[in-house]
């Protein structure tokens, strides 16, 4: 059985007829080819396949595609470039080192923006929180909540609220 | 040769964004499951179901449907079925003797991974089951009892003067044991490799992988094909620490077996299960100490039975173990000094290399035994160590000269300074009652050798190349060409910077194209905090080849023959003050000469000596130093326990990139802690228990202390730009450091790794020291 969907990903209209149980992570990655969503445990422990769906940040290896409701805004890291904050974040983790080898990253940052969306005021406290569910093996994570920092002080107005 | 002030550098020292940071900020970056080969199946393990007995028959369900699934059995493998590490003992498949749980039987591929797995769980095995011997405790049982029973993988004995008569002398003697449990690299992308049979009979292996050349002989052999026929190449790597240094060639091999009898490309992709049970983890270790200390607190002499557990096979643990025991003594002065290393056989997955590579287990033991022989002495934790440790001009445990770039005392000195610790010290509770929080400070001091152990650098030569060539838009570019990757920790980057640094360019004009043995020459492996050290400076000194060259092609025939230099990006005549840009002159050279490869390689200053049989010599050409303090506070109603603060100073000689630098330290720190207070494996029915990341739990954004962390910078004399190592450093003193703060804190001391909060409830119980 398939089942049809209407999804914005990445602010792009997209009809998919998928298996209502198939993970979402293998839609986006094998069906869709957005192969920057990355499969790090299969069972939501580490973060590294973190996308948002309609604002809620959700692990794609836990979701089923049916889980994902027609019409279901959906972000992954594919998506960042096409905004401002995700740009300011982009070059925030750039510029403060904190991607080393770059698995966790795309999920990390995915957190980063969903977090800084809904509050771009979040002190270093409310990051280590926010993203306690993405698990980083290399950085020891002061260099993420740095950059996190530096990129929710220049957070463009255009993309708060 | 003296290494330049660090102001004659443009580049190096900066701390400039990784090269390849845009990609992995974007999702771009490409990982061994991410892409595309077209026609590839899936392959799979059949795996052993005991983890010690006596293979007699395999076969397969009938009843399965075996007409879209490829086989290989040991029959099936044209070559050698051995992977040979450092010890000829372990096969690709076994076909007799059975030694872990797990080991592969068979290997099986089919169109889809589902298919795979099905068609591996559809075997029939028949074993006759031997008692098996899985833990470091059973195996230290046998080894106290007659060491004789056990299966030996490696020794390894160090002789300084003589320990026996000087222990009598002491006037104090302590014995001791300490142990360490397994750890698991727990790179957060699992282990992943494609090989693709290719028309010409090349076998291309693309993959996760630290160590390219690793692959190539191991594959060659086995696969009964000559050198020019295997291509390794380097995907972007997520994360290794060790983990991917030996192991990819076993699944290189299963992959290019697979595709051998398939002739078709095949991907496996280990899943985080998978991973966890059948990759390399940190030896588990035991350490025996006697040490004898005058009561002025003078270190008489030392003896040590360090001992690790080797898992089935050799692999690399000679080395660990050698490793180990140069670090088992190291730091301090001592005349007298006897350790004996060993590795023995247990039935788990063979144990193999993690950042630091048998230092952090020996560290761990010494550095909290120095803890025990100050306040037997009635002295400090850090006077004792201001007393002992080693200066420049001092000698090391195997005789070896300390001659220049020694971070000691500096490190130490600056530490202690940084975070108050006598005074500090001053205020541990040291298990006082009727306070609900315990505070304890604790210290650790240690050197981690850069590079080879002994005489490995000398062996390697190790090969650099740099390649001037145009870019696809037809600029000129300079491409380091080395077989040292990149796997997060900045080779992709530094390498770059160095290279551009000697050649007076910037370092937009250099990149780091993904290591591929068809393009690069051996630059060794991708371990032991070598690369900065070892390739860096050989980098450094072909950028300087290549900028001599291209200055004279400038010179010849752009400034008629007048002396020319590159600097700043610019080929100035010193003459009449013309000058024009490195793209344009680089861009000449290019049409008048095609591509141009420069090649260098790395020699061993003369002066380090070596002696592998007796250990006797210089067992590092550099150390790197660094000084860790830990502070915690214990709930004397939980037991638990959290590390507040971490004040710590390195010495790594030159730093190339502080960013990065900095990010290594931090980094490594954190898995420190991991393997200090969070992460345990114990072997239940023969099998990890903690075999998924639910189970296996490492440090996460909430669980670090806060961090006040610096350099010294001592460069290391011998080569430009003067670095030494940073990778593995970070791991090698957090662990002894925040035992050493929980006994201030509770007065107990805990000579086990992971601490535990059950661990230290344990203690505290027995030594009466909990009220309620």
């Amino acid at each position: 059985m398939k089942i049809k969907r209407t999804w914005i990903i990445n602010g792009e209209k997209l009809e998919a007829e998928v298996p209502p149980m198939r993970r979402f992570l293998d839609v986006l990655r094998e069906d869709l080819q957005l192969k920057g969503t990355k499969e790090g445990c299969g069972e939501g422990e580490c973060g590294a396949c973190t996308v948002i769906v309609n604002g809620e940040t959700v692990l794609s290896c836990l979701l089923a595609a049916g889980q994902v409701p027609d019409g279901a805004t959906v972000t992954t890291v594919e998506g960042l470039e096409k905004t401002l904050g995700g740009k300011v974040l982009q070059a925030a983790y750039i510029e403060k080192g904190a991607a080393q080898c770059g698995f966790c990253i795309p999920g990390m940052i995915v957190s980063s923006y969903a977090l800084l969306s809904r509050n771009p005021t979040t002190d270093a406290a409310q990051i280590r929180e926010a993203h306690a569910g993405n698990i980083c093996r290399c950085t020891g994570y002061d260099k993420i909540v740095e950059a996190i920092q530096s990129a929710a002080e220049q957070w463009p107005v255009e993309a708060k609220g | 040769m003296t290494v330049q002030e660090r102001g004659a550098y443009r580049v190096i020292g900066q701390g400039i964004p990784r090269l390849d940071a845009a990609d992995k900020v974007s999702g771009k970056a490409e990982y061994a499951d991410d892409f595309h080969v077209p026609d590839t199946w899936y392959g799979a393990v059949v795996r052993a179901p005991v983890a010690c007995g006596k293979l007699k028959s395999l076969s397969r369900d009938p009843a399965f449907d075996w007409s879209q699934v490829a086989v290989v059995t040991p029959e099936d493998i044209p070559g050698n079925n051995i992977v040979d590490m450092m010890g000829r003992d372990m096969p690709f498949i076994a076909h007799d003797e059975i030694q872990y749980l797990g080991e592969p039987l068979a290997l099986v591929a089919a169109p889809s991974l589902h298919v795979a797995k099905q068609a591996a769980a559809h075997f029939k095995v028949d074993v006759e089951e031997r008692p098996a011997l899985l833990t470091l405790q059973e195996m230290v049982a046998v080894y106290k009892e007659d060491p004789a029973k056990l299966h030996k993988l490696s020794g390894q004995t160090i002789r300084k003067g003589d320990a026996a008569s000087a222990l009598k002398d002491a006037d104090i003697v302590l014995e001791r044991e300490y142990t360490a449990g397994h750890q698991e690299q727990l790179y957060i992308e699992p282990q992943g490799m494609v090989a693709i049979p290719e028309r010409d009979g090349t076998m291309f292996i693309h993959g996760s992988m630290q160590c390219p050349y690793y692959i190539n002989p191991e594959l060659c052999e086995t696969l009964d094909i000559p050198p020019e026929k295997l291509r390794v190449k380097q995907s972007a790597v997520g994360g290794a620490f060790g983990g991917k240094e030996e192991f990819p060639t076993l699944i290189a091999g299963y992959c290019a077996l697979l595709a051998l009898k398939t002739k078709r490309p095949i991907k496996m992709i280990y899943d985080r299960n998978q991973d966890i049970l059948y990759s390399t983890k940190r030896h588990p270790s035991w350490s025996h100490y006697r040490v004898g200390v005058m009561k002025d607190g003078t270190i008489r002499a030392i003896e040590c039975d360090f001992v690790l557990d080797g898992g089935a096979y050799t692999t690399l643990s000679p080395v660990v173990m050698y490793r180990g025991i140069l670090h088992a003594a190291m730091g301090y002065r001592c005349e007298n000094v006897s350790i004996d290393g060993h590795v023995y056989r247990t039935n788990t997955f063979p144990n193999g290399a993690f950042r630091g590579f048998g230092a952090p287990q020996a560290l761990w033991a010494w550095e909290s035994l120095i803890d025990e022989l100050a306040a037997a002495c009635g002295m400090t934790p850090d006077a004792f160590r201001l007393k002992n440790c080693l200066h420049e001009g001092d000698v090391t445990p195997t005789g070896g000269l300390l001659r220049d770039s020694v971070g000691s005392p500096e490190v130490l000195e600056k530490t202690l300074e940084r975070c108050q610790f006598a005074e500090k010290w001053q205020q541990c509770s040291r298990g006082k009652s009727g306070e609900r929080l315990w505070y304890g400070i604790g210290l650790s001091f240690f050197a981690h050798g850069s590079g080879f152990t002994g005489d490995g650098e000398a062996r390697m030569k190790s090969k650099v190349a740099l390649d001037l060539e145009t870019r696809a838009d037809g600029t000129p570019i300079v491409n380091v060409r080395v077989s040292s990757t990149e796997m997060g920790q900045g080779t992709g980057t530094i390498l770059p910077q160095v290279a551009a640094d000697a050649l007076g360019i910037d370092v937009t004009h250099v990149d780091y194209p993904m290591p591929d043995t068809f393009k690069v020459p051996d630059s060794g492996p991708t371990v032991a905090s070598r690369t900065a050290m070892v390739v860096g400076s050989t980098i450094y000194s072909a950028g300087q080849k290549m900028k001599a060259d291209l200055e004279s092609f400038v010179s010849e025939t752009l400034f008629d023959g007048q002396p020319t230099e590159l600097v700043e990006n610019q080929f100035r005549a010193e003459y009449d003050n013309r000058s024009i840009p490195f793209v344009e002159g680089a861009a000449a050279y290019l049409a008048s000469h095609g591509p141009f490869r420069v090649y260098d390689q790395f020699k061993l200053p003369d002066y380090v000596k070596w002696d592998q049989e007796n250990f006797v010599g210089d067992a590092y050409p550099a150390y790197a130093w660094g000084c860790n303090v830990a502070e915690v506070e214990v709930d004397t109603l939980t037991c638990e326990f959290r590390v507040t603060k971490v004040t710590a100073f390195f010495d790594i000689g030159r730093i190339l990139n502080p960013v990065l630098a900095m990010g290594q330290v931090q980094g490594g720190l954190i898995q420190a802690l991991g393997y200090a207070m969070m992460e345990k494996l114990a072997i239940k029915a023969g099998k990890y228990d903690a075999d998924r990341m639910q189970t296996y739990v490492i440090p996460t954004s909430v669980d670090g202390p806060e961090m006040d962390l610096h350099f010294v910078e001592y460069p290391w004399d011998h080569c430009q730009p003067g670095a030494k190592g940073v990778g593995e450093a970070p791991m090698d003193g957090l662990a002894p450091a925040i035992a050493n703060a929980l006994e201030a804190a509770s007065g107990v001391r805990l000579r086990d790794l992971p601490l535990t909060p059950e661990r230290l409830f344990e203690e505290l119980s027995r030594s009466q020291r909990l009220t309620a």
